[in-house]
């Protein structure tokens, strides 16, 4: 087999972008739809590549990179959720003039980057998948660079996150500094023995974390997310808001449990301040807020805080935990985003919550949908938030953390408030804006496959999500 | 699926057919379907009746897997055995009577289906607690009765009175079923079980066993049986507790006759009877029912003579029947208890049915100071009327002969302190009966019409369909107790309870058969001297009453009070109870729990986010400055945490 | 030796100098200016180290390009200083404890220099490998064989930098005259002249060419 064997789909979509990017450079009037097309058909066949040929687990450059059942199982959710998000994007790119090939060619470097960053075995690996992953969402942010939010939204996000880079790279300049290595395996073999922990390794620990934790916007590394939620173009926002969460979680997983499964004492009262701290902010901001993408950026860093309580648990269950509820989040979130999306009056996007007033009377289906996403995310039973928060929940209670479980369930009892709220202004209050039609079939597939999985229906599928989920963690251990 | 289910669910079918779609299928086609389904209950019901009664027969019949958790399991059945047989005649029998009945007298009601589906509801919950093999079943439909006697109560939703009359009998009763289900639960301690048949099973081992609450001792199956029976005393109106059903007269009157006369209210009966095995072995609680029966018994007649109200008088009579039911049921006497609730049933549907005929004829006016004379423009009414005064007052081959005077020699036979109380209240108790009762009768139909002219110009006959269930009745008041003394009490009770009821139905009836001829006889003589003296008062000498009325003020005010206990309970308990609750209110509830709950937990979340958006300045500078702060304070936390702070 | 050290402490000590003055500099000119000089003393310190590629990788990108735009940016941009203090005051109290929080933090780190058992002690000393090499030499070793997988990711990283650039700030302006070069080359004189009679008094009048 061939030497390049495991990072083959990551190969395919770099040089597929490449080729998309030399494609749109020399048509003459951009080709966007046909590389929309062709980027969606590279996502597809990066993971028919990904499930089909690439052997795991394994490894390549000298262990640098690893692929096992943890890497295929969050490269599958990373690919899925780019795709999605490109695929909800046509109608706004084109009604604001943004139908420009480089759009779907950085976000596929972006993927790239993500499925890089799952794959980090060690810290330098880490660090340039990260880079990738985060410049390209840095221009993508600033995409809509006449609009004055936009660009606002790209610069704070790129001068937030070389600061956070800038603390990563700290970190882990201190971890090489009192380990020698920056291999996950090497550094675990080192930090076998725990009397030996040293402040400078802890120090470089915490940066380390701080740098990724600001991926996934951990309170208090989290003041970009609503700015650059709202300032950036709504599309991008819904792929912010998704594949790469999921990829900076799976990252944190694979440093806390591969590399410092020695230091997890250490760690893990950091990862429960930052998850108490994430979860009542996330739950607590979202309530005053009006525009519905702040809210979903409070509501994305709630949630993150649920998935860091997972990780806190230390445990192969837990991670499971963590890795169900990323999938389900990201199919809540996706889904909520393609609704958003679909929010367009006569004179542009509406983005306040008191204009969904009505819907269930004016566009019954799409309030159902959004129904379904709000009582999801809510986690109330019988849809698949419900099994989110409870395989993660079961895991911090198995680990003896039950304080936090407890600490964890009143977050989202506040959470649900601001769901249901949305809800109850969906079908309780009178209709007071008017929707307009919207272009393509993206938003409505997206929406339409996210609201069945997470509707009753995912009752189906969650058993298998939950066994492969299973294997996926154990990979870590 | 076989007839125990159909008696039991038909009227639930009814129920959910006529209070579902009632406006639907119309006014008649409810009346209809509720009154044929619980017919057919009826019809169904007389051979169950007749196969365990007669053959011996006894059945359990499974519905439900209900509950299963840790120690605590059962499952949701139909218990069927000569008690439960009786109980399922009288309570489908006056049921579907009264449903009849009902047809008529609620003609010009613009909510009939509404009436109708409460009806039923309240049968099929009647029929759950008189065939429960468990307790919890039992609670089920007791409680399931108490709701219907709630809604039936306020039919008349847009009367406060009845409203506040229905409010009170649920209050009222909450205080028996508090009781009810603290026996219910001390039960479950002591014998791990609520299964009727587990729990007897175990009562005989713990007839010595003890209860140690705080320091003190008691007797573990006295206590539990006091404790059932507080719920029977609520249920069974009896004294103390009683308050709630002269003033569930506002529901309409069939619902008097059904649930405030023949069924429900008996229920408390039937609770001791069904629980005879532990009274048998609780003799100091047994003694207390006997005590506050006969007591009730006493103190209710005594009301009965003052009142002018026609259905008060019928209700502080149904009072005072149940007290001696309870003699009976305290006195080991359980069939003869049984046996009174079966004639009971028959001729105080009867009176409550008259008087809801009289009623109707009257257009809803109710003191009888305003009646007067009726005889010949109702004469079919008063000749049912007749015949249920006569079974009440116990007149010799009645049905009230047969089972009040065997309650009586009872309380004699068994004797001791209780049992002379007993008998001399019950006693003194048929003279009083005796004497409102003709009294009631006298005033209503005979004399000086006293009504005015244009109300007697339109008095007429009930419909066929309100006088058919009258005569019907009537054939049961004359003869339920001749035709079935022999079984409920007499030589072949034993066979015929079949281990039903403790002790073959009551260890004292065997002596009542040897009891000296003054005794046997003195019912009936306390049934002349009331019949005499109301004569006298009412026909003979109508001046005499008023006379001694003003002579006696004191007493007769006293009476007519009610003993005061509503002003008495509205000093002790309501007004307190309104102190206490607006006092909780404004400063429990509003200031603490609203106050620091969710009104400060509402106001402490906003502020706190607000204060969160403060921060989001939207300033870079501010963003990375907290980024700095929290990764600085991150570091100091695991310093100090790995240094042991 | 003592030369060496002594070169050390005084391109340190004004390596330390110019990063603080960058901050304190009034002027943002200035402050670039002494960026510069920070870099040249850090370059000084990578040849101290031996490390001469590093040294002049420093000196040619960072001050040859890099701190030169920033120096035309900084002048061409029109920064209200005065605003920009604005709060200093006030956030000074929690920036300084947060500061020395920081400081003691690192001290701690500092002071209890051990590294971990097993880690390799000899990371500060040449590896055997690349004795005899030159640094160039050593790096392109590396760089193209152990290191190829994040050198090949860096290559990715400023492809995307570049499209980004591209994509925020390239814009065609249909009013620019440009340079077509193809067109140009592909001009002839049969397409580009053309001769007109005039006669004398008379204008030109009206012609297709304007």
């Amino acid at each position: 087999m061939l030497a390049v064997n495991p990072i083959l789909p990551e190969l395919l979509l770099a040089v597929g972008a490449m080729v998309l990017l030399m494609i749109g450079a020399f048509s003459r009037d951009g080709a966007y739809g046909l590389i929309r097309t062709l980027s969606l058909v590279l996502f597809g066949l990066a993971a028919f590549v990904l499930l089909a040929f690439v052997d795991s687990p394994a490894d390549a450059f000298g262990g640098m990179f690893r692929v096992d059942a943890f890497a295929v199982f969050v490269k599958v959710l990373i690919l899925v959720a780019a795709g999605f998000a490109l695929m909800v994007a046509d109608d706004y790119l084109a009604y604001r003039g943004l139908r420009r090939f480089e759009y779907p060619v950085l976000i596929l470097l972006a993927t790239v980057g993500m499925m890089l960053m799952v794959s980090a075995h060690t810290l330098l690996a880490l660090y340039v998948g990260l880079e990738l992953q985060s410049l390209a969402l840095y221009v993508l942010a600033a995409f809509n660079r006449d609009r004055l939010r936009s660009s606002e939204a790209g610069l704070k996000y790129f001068v937030l996150g070389a600061l956070a880079s800038g603390m990563l790279l700290y970190g882990i300049s201190l971890i090489y500094g009192f380990s020698g290595t920056l291999d996950f395996a090497i550094l675990a073999e080192r930090l076998k023995n725990p009397a030996t922990v040293h402040p400078g390794l802890l120090t470089g620990l915490v940066f380390l974390f701080a740098g990724l934790v600001f991926k996934i916007s951990a309170v208090p590394f989290h003041m970009w997310t609503p700015d650059v939620y709202e300032g950036a173009p709504t599309p991008v926002t819904a792929l912010f808001a998704g594949a790469p969460k999921a990829a900076a979680m799976a990252l944190i997983l694979r440093v806390l449990m591969e590399a410092f499964p020695g230091m997890v004492e250490e760690w893990r009262q950091l990862v429960i301040i930052v998850a108490i701290a994430t979860m009542a902010v996330g739950s607590f901001a979202a309530l005053v807020q009006t525009n519905i993408k702040r809210l979903m950026a409070y509501s994305s860093i709630a949630n993150m805080g649920f998935a860091l309580a997972g990780v806190a648990a230390a445990t192969p269950e837990g991670v499971r935990g963590v890795l169900i509820y990323m999938v389900i989040y990201v199919l809540m979130t996706v889904g909520s985003f393609a609704l958003i999306l679909a929010m367009r009056r006569e004179d542009g996007w509406s983005e306040e919550i008191e204009d969904l007033a009505g819907l269930a009377t004016t566009r019954p289906a799409m309030a159902a949908a959004m129904a379904i996403f709000m009582f999801s995310l809510a986690g109330i039973p019988l849809l698949a938030g419900f099994f989110a928060k409870l395989y993660v929940f079961l895991a911090v209670v198995h680990a003896g953390l039950v304080w936090l479980a407890v600490v964890g369930f009143i977050f989202s009892v506040v959470a649900a408030v601001y769901y249901l709220r949305i809800v109850k202004v969906m079908y309780l209050d009178p209709p007071k804006v008017e929707f307009s039609p919207i272009a393509g079939s993206g938003i409505p597939f997206v929406a339409g496959v996210t609201a069945a999985l997470n509707s009753p229906l995912h009752l189906l599928f969650i058993w298998p999500l939950v066994l492969v989920a299973g294997i996926a963690a154990n990979a870590l251990f | 699926m076989n007839q125990f289910h159909v008696i039991v669910f038909g009227p639930l079918v009814g129920f959910l057919i006529a209070g579902l779609f009632g406006r639907r299928i119309g006014d008649r086609a409810s009346m209809l379907l509720t009154s044929l389904l619980v017919s057919l209950s009826a019809v169904l019901s007389i051979p169950v009746f007749i196969d365990t009664a007669f053959s011996g027969g006894q059945f359990s019949v499974p519905v439900l897997e209900w509950v299963q958790v840790g120690m605590l399991h059962f499952t949701w059945s139909l218990h069927v055995d000569t008690l439960t047989a009786v109980m399922l005649v009288v309570v489908t029998v006056v049921s579907s009577l009264v449903h009849w009945y009902s047809i008529g007298y609620m003609d010009e009601d613009p909510d009939k289906p509404r009436f109708f589906a409460y009806l039923s509801l309240f049968t099929f919950a009647m029929l759950m607690l008189v065939s429960a093999d468990n307790l919890v079943q039992t609670f089920f439909g007791w409680e399931g009765v108490g709701l219907a006697s709630y809604l039936l109560i306020g039919f008349w939703f847009k009367k406060p009175s009845a409203n506040a009359a229905a409010i009170k009998a649920f209050v009222v009763n909450r205080v028996g079923d508090f009781g009810f289900s603290l026996g219910i639960f001390a039960l479950f301690m002591v014998t791990g079980s609520v299964g009727f048949e587990k729990i007897f099973a175990k009562v005989p081992s713990l007839a010595q066993a003890d209860f140690i609450f705080l320091g003190h001792q008691a007797h573990a199956l006295t206590v539990i049986g006091v404790l059932l029976f507080i719920g029977a005393m609520g249920k069974s109106a009896q004294i103390l507790l009683h308050t709630w059903l002269p003033d569930a007269m506002e529901g309409p009157t069939p619902v008097s006759a059904l649930i405030h006369a023949a069924t429900m209210v008996t229920a408390g009966v039937f609770l001791v009877a069904r629980m005879s095995p532990l009274y048998e072995h609780a003799p100091a609680a047994a003694d207390l029912v006997t005590f506050i029966g006969a007591t009730t018994a006493f103190f209710a007649a005594t009301v009965g003579l003052v009142q002018n109200d026609i259905k008060r008088v019928i209700a502080y009579s149904t009072c005072s029947q149940l007290g001696y039911m309870f003699v009976a049921a305290g006195v080991s006497a359980y069939g003869a208890a049984i046996f009174h609730l079966f004639t009971h049933a028959f001729f105080k549907a009867l009176l409550f049915l008259g008087a809801g005929s009289v009623i109707h004829a009257m257009h809803h006016e109710q003191d009888m100071r305003r009646m007067g004379g009726l005889r010949p423009m109702i004469p079919l009414t008063y000749l049912m009327m007749i015949v249920g005064t006569l079974a009440l007052t116990g007149f010799p081959l009645t049905a009230g002969y047969f089972s009040k005077d065997s309650i009586i020699e009872a309380a004699f036979a068994h004797g001791g302190s209780i049992g002379e109380y007993a008998f001399v209240m019950t006693v003194v108790a048929a003279a009083l009966t005796s004497f409102y009762s003709w009294r009631l009768i006298f005033l209503t139909f005979h004399g000086r019409p006293r009504a005015s002219e244009e109300v007697l110009a339109h008095v007429h006959e009930s419909p066929a369909v309100m006088t058919i269930p009258l005569m019907v009745l009537a054939a049961g008041a004359l003869f339920a107790g001749w035709g079935f003394h022999e079984f409920f009490v007499g030589e072949a009770r034993g066979e015929f309870w079949n281990g039903a009821l403790a002790a073959g139905g009551g260890r004292v009836l065997d002596h009542i058969h040897h009891l000296p001829w003054t005794i046997t006889y003195l019912p009936t003589v306390m049934m002349v001297l009331g019949f005499v003296i109301a004569f006298w008062f009412y026909l003979a000498n109508p001046a005499v009453p008023v006379a001694l009325a003003q002579r006696m003020n004191g007493l007769y005010r006293f009476l007519l009070n009610k003993w005061y206990f509503d002003e008495l309970y509205d000093l002790l308990f309501v007004r307190p109870a309104f102190r206490i609750g607006r006092a909780l209110w404004k400063i429990g509830d509003g200031r603490i729990i609203d106050g620091l709950g969710p009104d400060g937990v509402a106001r402490a979340v906003m502020a706190g986010a607000a204060r969160i958006r403060r921060i989001q300045t939207g300033c870079i500078y501010t963003y990375a400055f907290a980024m700095l702060i929290g990764v600085v304070l991150l570091v100091a936390t695991v310093m100090l945490a790995e240094r042991g702070f | 030796m003592i030369w060496t050290a002594f070169a050390f402490y005084v391109f340190a000590f004004f390596t330390v100098f110019a990063a603080v003055m960058v901050i304190f500099a009034r002027n943002p000119v200035h402050s670039v200016l002494y960026l510069i000089l920070a870099f040249f003393n850090a370059a000084a310190l990578f040849l101290l180290a031996g490390a001469e590629f590093l040294a002049l990788l420093l000196l040619i990108v960072y001050v040859g390009a890099v701190m030169v735009l920033f120096l035309f940016v900084v002048m061409m941009l029109d920064i209200d200083f005065v605003a920009l203090r604005e709060g200093f005051a006030r956030y000074l109290p929690i920036g300084l404890i947060i500061g020395l929080l920081l400081i003691a933090e690192l001290m701690v780190v500092a002071t209890s220099a051990s590294v971990l058992p097993g880690a390799p002690l000899d990371v500060a000393l040449p590896f055997a490998k690349f004795i005899g090499m030159d640094n160039t030499q050593a790096l392109g070793t590396v760089l193209y064989t152990d290191f190829v997988y994040p050198f090949q990711i860096a290559g990715l990283i400023l492809l995307v930098a570049m499209i980004g650039a591209i994509v925020l700030t390239l814009r065609h302006r249909p009013d620019a005259r440009r340079q077509k070069i193809g067109e140009q080359v592909r001009r002839d004189p049969a397409r580009a002249v053309r001769l007109v009679h005039l006669a004398p008094g008379e204008g030109l009048g009206q012609t297709e060419s304007d």
